[in-house]
């Protein structure tokens, strides 16, 4: 295979240009020894360009880009099938470009032929990222290790190579331009005034006068890894060592990633039927093989097996960055006397919830209404973050108004018998009426006259009179009081 | 055979696991021999309580012949407490959700406060992890069924987590191995509370308690 890189004769005009070139016939390439400032190492792959394919390519430029992140740091998809990595850092630990291109080559070269794509790479090396990638698609071939000497290479490059639209390519030719060392004639500040500061700040950015933003391609982390148990099991806790092992697995790919699991999703393989998927949301992300294993020891305990299990499957793809702070050290947070000590309450919500489900676990909140069944809510816990909450104040609650801990999820019809009424012995009315009216914009307009009376047993009810109901039922407990 | 090391009279009444008779004398010679107790909010009931308050880390039950007796006036002080120390209470199988104004207005954050809703089968399960969990400081449980194994189980959960677990049941269930038994009923603006049972001690004392208005 030859690639381009090598095919071109060197230019020749200073040594150090020769010097810092990237040919196998040069011994004296960039020496690790004397690395100064960053390196950009470009490539340019017009088969994997995103104009003559579609969204087909994207996918794969960014399977070549994470293939590379072995090599730097930064790896950086930039349209039109160029990728371009940061190799400065890299080149002591990889002995020299001559290596790193190896390498490069060694990754790059079987995943084209894997596409059945031509191997043809046009790559290129310089100090800055904009540089690189245009002798890049220059198929120049060029490595370029100081700053002071793109000027040079960059000039003998025709305009039409620039990323430039057009319009401005004519204006260009126009003016009589053809390279851009005709450029570099010019004072910048008529460049600016004729060519649009854009094209300034293109060239401040390949010269390195200015730096080029590059973001950093980074597939979002995956994991996922089956077990096969090897027989038939038939009870879930026989499942325990294969879970065991999935979770170590997964743990050590969190430690490797310094990633925290927000989710786990288990899926059961039987013999003949449909896999039987358990999904676990965890309402602090952990990365703890002890935690997390009970938490699906809790959830198995409560499955029913409707088939032999034959294998299981461990897929997380929702993660979060590890932060320390989620396992404190021993003692730490009593002597500090964290105020915050909702976080040590949640590994016991979660286990609570991974057994009985999400919304077994609530919470209560306030809310702004002066209808009684509105003016509460409870939520499952987990969900009450993105509900608005109301400051714990009973500004709607008039001074005097009083309301009853436990209010009855649907009103409860009262006997009435010769003018008294009756709720497990008869009621005598304590305070009252307080009238609440309030909703008449909509069809269930409330009415009522709210009394606290109290029974026979000395249970203290809240109960209220429907105005202007049509049905003749018009008494009804509504809360019981303590 | 290794030879024990001589115990005095005075190390083996120090052990807490030995009951002794008299809670004066207990209180007298040993203070920090059982943990201080949390305080009720009602004085008459603190005084007859050996703790001082509701015992720190054991099983409570309150009795009532009725859901809905003023029973909740009892836990209503230490939920403001707990809560307003940002420490969080459960409530577990609750026979409804508590009504949030309310708690607010009583004084109690509510945010503190968390619901759990298991089916029956799964109830004493949640109970024991919550009792065993030492970050949950209060629990409160309205079992449906209970005999004297599970309340054995429960207690030494609470023992383990060092939780105070508070029941409400109706039945009287013999061979209880709660720390504290209470009964209660409501009578006209009074609560009648009776202390059936108090380790540490053999009064069984017979209150009326001013019932606060929620």
């Amino acid at each position: 295979m030859k690639s381009p890189l090598f095919q071109r004769p060197l230019p020749q005009r200073s040594l150090r240009v020769v010097h810092s070139s990237l040919s196998p016939q040069r011994r004296n390439t960039v020496a690790p020894s004397r690395r100064r400032g960053t390196l950009w190492y470009a490539l340019c792959l017009p088969q994997l360009s995103t104009d003559t394919l579609g969204t087909v390519p994207r996918e794969r430029l960014q399977t070549l880009a994470q293939a590379l992140d072995c090599l730097s740091p930064v790896v950086s998809i930039q349209g039109a099938g160029q990728l371009v990595f940061e190799v400065g850092s890299t080149l002591r630990y990889f002995g020299g470009i001559r290596q790193i291109r190896r390498r490069l080559h060694a990754i790059v070269i079987p995943l084209l032929q894997a596409w059945g794509l031509p191997t043809d790479i046009q790559e290129a090396v310089s100090p800055t990222p904009a540089a690189s990638l245009l002798l890049s698609s220059a198929a120049c071939g060029l490595a370029i290790r100081h700053r002071d000497e793109l000027r040079n290479a960059l000039g003998p490059l025709p305009l039409h190579c620039l990323p430039l639209q057009e319009k401005q390519l004519r204006k260009f030719h126009r003016a009589g331009l053809r390279y851009l060392r005709d450029i570099w004639r010019l004072p910048s500040h008529e460049i600016g005034r004729r060519f649009g500061r854009d094209f300034l700040l293109y060239l401040d950015r390949c010269l390195g006068n200015v730096a080029m933003p590059v973001l950093p391609c980074k597939k979002p982390p995956h994991f996922s890894s089956h077990v096969d148990s090897g027989y038939a099991v038939e009870n879930t806790q026989a499942l325990q060592p294969c879970i065991e092992q999935l979770l170590q697995q997964l743990c050590k790919f969190l430690h490797q990633h310094e990633l925290a699991a927000a989710h786990l999703h288990l899926v059961l393989h039987h013999e003949r039927q449909q896999p039987t998927g358990l999904h676990l949301d965890m309402r602090r992300p952990s990365r703890d093989p002890v935690h997390l294993s009970l938490l699906l020891k809790n959830r198995l305990d409560s499955l029913a097996l409707q088939a032999p299990v034959t294998g299981m499957t461990l897929k997380v793809h929702e993660f979060s960055p590890f932060q320390p702070h989620m396992t404190s050290l021993a003692g730490i947070q009593e002597a500090l006397q964290n105020p915050e000590r909702e976080s040590d309450i949640l590994p016991l919500l979660e286990q609570l919830q991974a057994r009985l489900g999400n919304p077994a676990v609530r919470s209560i909140h306030c809310r702004n209404s002066h209808c009684p069944e509105q003016a509460a809510e409870d939520l499952a816990f987990g969900e009450d973050r993105k509900a608005p909450r109301l400051a714990n104040t009973q500004a709607l609650n008039k001074p005097g108004a009083s309301r009853p801990c436990w209010l009855l999820p649907q009103p409860v019809a009262l006997l009435l018998e010769e003018g008294r009424l009756y709720y497990q012995g008869s009621l005598h009315l304590l305070s009252g009426p307080e009238r609440v009216e309030t909703q008449w914009w909509t069809q269930n307009e409330i009415r009522r006259d709210y009394y606290v009376a109290r029974n026979r047993h000395g249970m203290r009810l809240w109960i209220y009179h429907e105005r202007e109901s049509q049905n003749t039922q018009k008494w009804f407990l509504h809360g019981i009081f303590d | 055979m290794p030879a024990h090391p001589p115990t005095s009279l005075q190390t083996l009444l120090r052990q807490t696991e030995l009951w002794r008779g008299s809670e004066h004398a207990l209180r007298a010679s040993n203070p920090d021999a059982h943990s201080p107790g949390l305080a009720t909010g009602y004085a008459a009931l603190d005084a007859s309580l050996p703790w001082g308050g509701w015992p720190a880390n054991a099983l409570v039950e309150i009795m009532t012949p009725l859901w809905g007796n003023g029973e909740l006036q009892l836990v209503l002080p230490l939920l403001r407490r707990i809560s307003q120390e940002g420490l969080p209470a459960l409530w577990i199988a609750p026979p409804c959700i508590p009504y949030a104004p309310a708690l607010a207005a009583a004084g109690v954050d509510i945010a503190r406060m968390i619901i759990v809703t298991p089916t029956a089968q799964n109830l004493l399960w949640s109970m024991e992890k919550a009792l065993q969990n030492p970050a949950s400081s209060l629990v409160l449980g309205w079992p449906a069924r209970l005999n004297g194994k599970h309340l054995r189980r429960l207690q030494l959960a609470a023992v383990t987590g060092q939780t105070l677990g508070i029941l409400f049941h109706q039945r009287n269930i013999a061979h209880s191995a709660s720390v504290l038994r209470l009964s209660a009923h409501a009578e006209e603006d009074m609560l009648a509370v009776t202390v059936l049972k108090a380790r540490g001690s053999h009064q069984q004392a017979r209150l009326l308690l001013p019932r606060q208005w929620p």
